[in-house]
């Protein structure tokens, strides 16, 4: 039971580990899009550490499976969710028009963006900016 | 308007059916004999009306794909192996990046192209993608039949497509192409 114990800590110092580097991580990064890779980190590791503790803790020293299938089923919601959100979180923030503030070395984005763009879109996005 | 095909239905149903009992604690108390028929049956009754209205956005292609041991199999090799290796050492690598000193970052946007050919393929690459610490796929074009797609990456090593492509893909596209077209 105590090896067990000490298990279920590992597990939960590595996710408190990601989850700081990552919060250190998006206060450090230059500019929007790094800091959304640093917050990968504690949406990765940093969660995926507490839910297979969290799963361990109950299976064996509480003794509640139910509880741990349903931590395994958050932990595969989380997995699924997440990327989307990130995905659409970036583009929408690159299109409408965030940009870090030193250039980024590559932008092939940013050169094929100008093509793809619906006509119309454009000069609503300059009075925006404009107003704002 | 896409046509409710019964084989759709069903497994939509059955996926459904299985989260009611996760949820609800049934598939605990079943192995222990002490279910409730009430909770199984009005879990089945709305499954299957849920099965009816959600089987067209949820299933696009054969229903039955993954019923297959040749498919399943490296499914599974794929989410609990070959996956979190590369999960992990994305995370080491950025967590390291952003807590040494000098910040060692040189972002930027580069285009990779993709021989994956189902939607099911391209959007779990690009979620794995995504998911990795270090890149986020920004966009999917298809472009003269050649599908790219265009991902953030926090220190770019190569603009070359193909290079950046396998530096970023890795095995991940080698497995997902075992799993879909």
């Amino acid at each position: 039971m105590e090896a067990l114990r000490i298990v279920i800590d590992v597990f939960i110092g590595i996710s408190v580990f990601f989850a700081f580097a990552g919060v250190v991580g998006m206060l450090r990064m230059p500019d929007a899009f790094c800091r959304m890779q640093s917050s990968t980190n504690i949406s990765t590791l940093g969660v995926l550490g507490v839910i297979i503790g969290g799963i361990l803790h109950s299976l064996f020293i509480l003794g509640d499976s139910a509880f741990a299938i349903k931590l395994g089923i958050m932990g595969i919601f989380y997995i699924v969710t997440s990327p989307i959100a990130g995905h659409a979180i970036a583009k929408g923030a690159y299109r409408h028009g965030v940009r870090p503030d030193k250039k980024m070395s590559v932008d092939k984005y940013g050169e094929d963006l100008v093509e793809d763009l619906p006509q119309e879109t454009v000069p609503d996005a300059v009075e925006e900016e404009v107003s704002a | 308007m896409k046509k409710i095909s019964f084989p759709a239905v069903l497994s939509t149903a059955v996926l459904m059916f299985l989260f009611w009992m996760v949820i609800t604690g049934q598939i605990v108390s079943i192995f222990r004999g002490e279910a409730s028929w009430q909770v199984l049956t009005a879990g089945g009754i709305v499954s299957i009306l849920v099965g009816l209205f959600a089987s067209r956005f949820f299933i696009h292609e054969s229903a039955f794909y993954l019923w297959n041991p040749a498919r399943f199999l490296p499914f599974l090799f794929y989410c609990f192996i070959i996956f979190p290796i590369e999960l992990i050492k994305a995370n080491v690598d950025v967590a390291r990046r952003a807590l040494s000193p000098k910040l060692p970052v040189n972002p930027g946007i580069v285009k990779i192209p993709t021989d994956l050919k189902s939607e099911y393929g391209q959007s779990m690459l690009a979620n794995s993608i995504t998911l990795t610490p270090g890149t986020i796929t920004m966009d999917i074009a298809e472009e003269e039949g050649q599908t790219n797609m265009y991902i953030h990456w926090i220190d770019v090593a190569t603009e070359e497509p193909v290079e950046a492509g396998n530096a970023i893909k890795g095995t991940l596209e080698k497995w997902i192409g075992r799993i879909w077209k």
